[in-house]
């Protein structure tokens, strides 16, 4: 039962990459709360000099994600970014994406 | 509306000062019980966008600077007037088309008079496009471009008029460079305060410039002491050759400056590089010791002849390395004000720092709360905090750091003390914050 799932699973993420369907917005957030709201602020509102990175396409996210972990320079402050990228799996990318696309700033 | 207990924290505190302190404890008639506050936190304003400084008159009424946006003030009833904005804002009663924001530069420091209640007078600190001439072709130029604004403000808070310009020659970074955070307007300090003398400080950044801390008649990398025409204090006493408005210089971007309540004694808050952030208590005349120029004190040449992330810029080493070549307090100048408190390492960036007054503070009136704001780079500790560091009475020295129970974290860039011996602090996000301490005594 649990390989039929898994390989469901794997069947979804293979069929719709950037759907978020495939994705997990609650561990995305929990993701992000690691590392990435150091930086880019509460739910992805961006500040100073770190771009607001909320309410992107996921395939936008996506994309920029997979390019600081490859090292491929976007800005002049990548090199900021690599570091944090590095470590990401696809599926953590995909859900940090779909958690972002949607992430709204409450003040608490 | 959060209230965090630090009952367990002051249990910890107390035993430990107690064995520290016995007579201390018995004199004052506790018994050894320390008067460890209870800290609440309300937000007093929010959706505003990277609020940046505040300034209170006696009443409560709060003017307060929006970097991208411009200047505003929330009245006692709680309503809020757009009083002075950038160029292209909307909703202001008045703006001008000189002033802009960029990157780290915009609409900085505020802060009134020492005799607002008969002059109305506020001083605005902002970039500004007006003063640049043809000095700003490229990044190795003078390029005046911050300024310190003096207003008079009307007697209902809706606006303000008698726009002059006090102080109109601060550099300002026009271009890109090849820097760690190398877009224009790096590093313009910005934060302003009335000493307790009633002259004006004007605290200034080194604007990614080489020489800029070091030279004689920059203004950029400098503490300015002046009066409310921007001319120099009498008694400032910079070395021979240097622009008598420069109180300190040798600095990097100091974007906190307070008066010890003691003694009126002004400490700096500086935001580092790589490898260091350090709080300094300032002396006439003093010499921070950031020295970012390349060909001098040992370095070779550096990216756009700044060496202040050098040796290497964007990857992680051992920070002594980074500290031995481009040091914060280059202990080779004779002059050099030592820190008082240095982050020993760590790149977090120490936004700004105010001096906890009242009573109601207990055992921490008197501290120095410093916003601290951790990216979590090349192995420091993330995290965005408030420390509350107690100074030594020379200034030299810290007796120990305690953590601001608060129980959230936001990358906390402005704060001030208000006249309700509250701590107001703003965040990038977008809030700013009412921070108070009740004594349980
Ligand atoms: C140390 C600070 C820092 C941390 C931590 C950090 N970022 Fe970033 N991030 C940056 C900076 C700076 C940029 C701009 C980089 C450039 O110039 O290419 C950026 C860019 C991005 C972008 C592209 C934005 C755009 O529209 O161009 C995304 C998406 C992003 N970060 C997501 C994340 C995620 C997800 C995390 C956590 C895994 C994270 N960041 C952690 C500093 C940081």
């Amino acid at each position: 039962m649990l390989k039929i799932f898994s390989s469901f699973f794997v069947f979804m993420i293979l069929a719709y990459p950037q759907s978020a369907l495939s994705a997990d917005i609650a561990a995305g957030e929990a993701r992000y709360k690691e590392t990435c709201i150091n930086c880019h602020g509460p739910a992805g509102k961006g500040a100073g000099s770190f771009p607001k990175v909320s309410g992107k396409e996921i395939s936008y996210t996506t994309d920029k994600l997979e390019a600081y972990r490859k090292g491929i320079k976007q800005g002049s402050n990548s090199f900021l970014m690599f570091p944090m990228a590095k470590p990401l799996t696809d599926e953590e990318i995909a859900n940090l994406a779909a958690y972002l696309e949607g992430a709204k700033y409450n003040v608490e | 509306m959060k209230s965090i207990s630090s009952n367990l924290f002051s249990g910890i505190m107390a035993s430990a000062l107690i064995v520290a302190m016995p007579f201390a404890a018995k004199a004052d008639g506790h018994d050894g019980a320390m008067d460890v506050p209870k800290i609440t936190s309300e937000v007093v304003l929010q959706g505003l966008e990277n609020p940046w400084d505040m300034a209170f008159l006696p009443d409560g009424t709060m003017f307060f600077t929006e970097k991208c946006k411009g200047l505003s003030v929330r009245t006692t009833d709680g309503s809020v007037n757009a009083l002075y904005g950038v160029k292209g804002s909307s909703g202001y009663a008045d703006s001008g088309d000189d002033l802009f924001c960029e990157a780290q530069a915009g609409m900085l420091g505020v802060v009134p008079d020492r005799h607002f209640d008969k002059n109305r007078v506020l001083y605005v600190y902002s970039s500004s496009t007006k003063y640049r001439g043809d000095g700003c072709k490229t990044n190795f130029e003078k390029c005046d471009g911050n300024i310190v604004m003096r207003f008079k403000v009307s007697d209902d808070l809706k606006s303000v008029s008698e726009r002059t310009d006090i102080v109109t020659d601060i550099q300002y970074k026009p271009f890109p460079s090849d820097q760690p955070f190398g877009d224009p307007g790096a590093h313009n300090g910005g934060r302003l305060r009335v000493g307790p003398g009633g002259y004006l400080w004007v605290a200034g950044g080194d604007r990614h410039r080489g020489i800029c801390p070091q030279d004689p008649k920059l203004l950029c990398g400098k503490v300015l002491r002046v009066d409310m025409d921007g001319n120099a204090h009498p008694d400032n006493n910079p070395p021979e050759g240097f622009d008598k408005r420069i109180y300190t210089y040798g600095h990097r971007n100091v974007q906190g400056i307070d008066f010890r309540p003691s003694d009126g004694k002004a400490f700096t808050a500086e935001h580092g590089p790589w490898h260091n952030d350090e709080i300094t208590a300032l002396v006439n005349g003093g010499n921070a010791g950031w020295d970012p120029a390349q060909n001098t004190g040992g370095r070779g040449e550096c990216p756009d002849q700044y060496c202040g992330y050098e040796p290497n810029q964007t990857e992680s080493m051992d920070p002594a390395i980074r500290a031995a070549y481009t040091p914060m307090s280059d202990t080779r100048f004779e002059d050099l004000m030592p820190a008082t408190w240095n982050n020993n390492g760590y790149s977090q960036g120490t936004g700004s720092a105010a001096f906890l007054k009242g009573d109601n503070w207990g055992i921490y009136e008197g501290r120095l709360a410093v916003g601290i704001m951790g990216i979590g780079f090349s192995g420091t500790p993330a995290g965005s905090r408030i420390d509350m560091i107690s100074i030594t009475p020379d200034g030299l020295g810290i007796n120990g750091i305690v953590r601001m129970p608060l129980g959230f974290s936001k990358r906390f860039r402005g704060l001030v003390m208000g006249p309700d011996n509250a701590l107001y602090v703003s965040v990038d996000a977008g809030e700013i914050y009412r921070i108070t301490a009740e004594s349980l005594q």
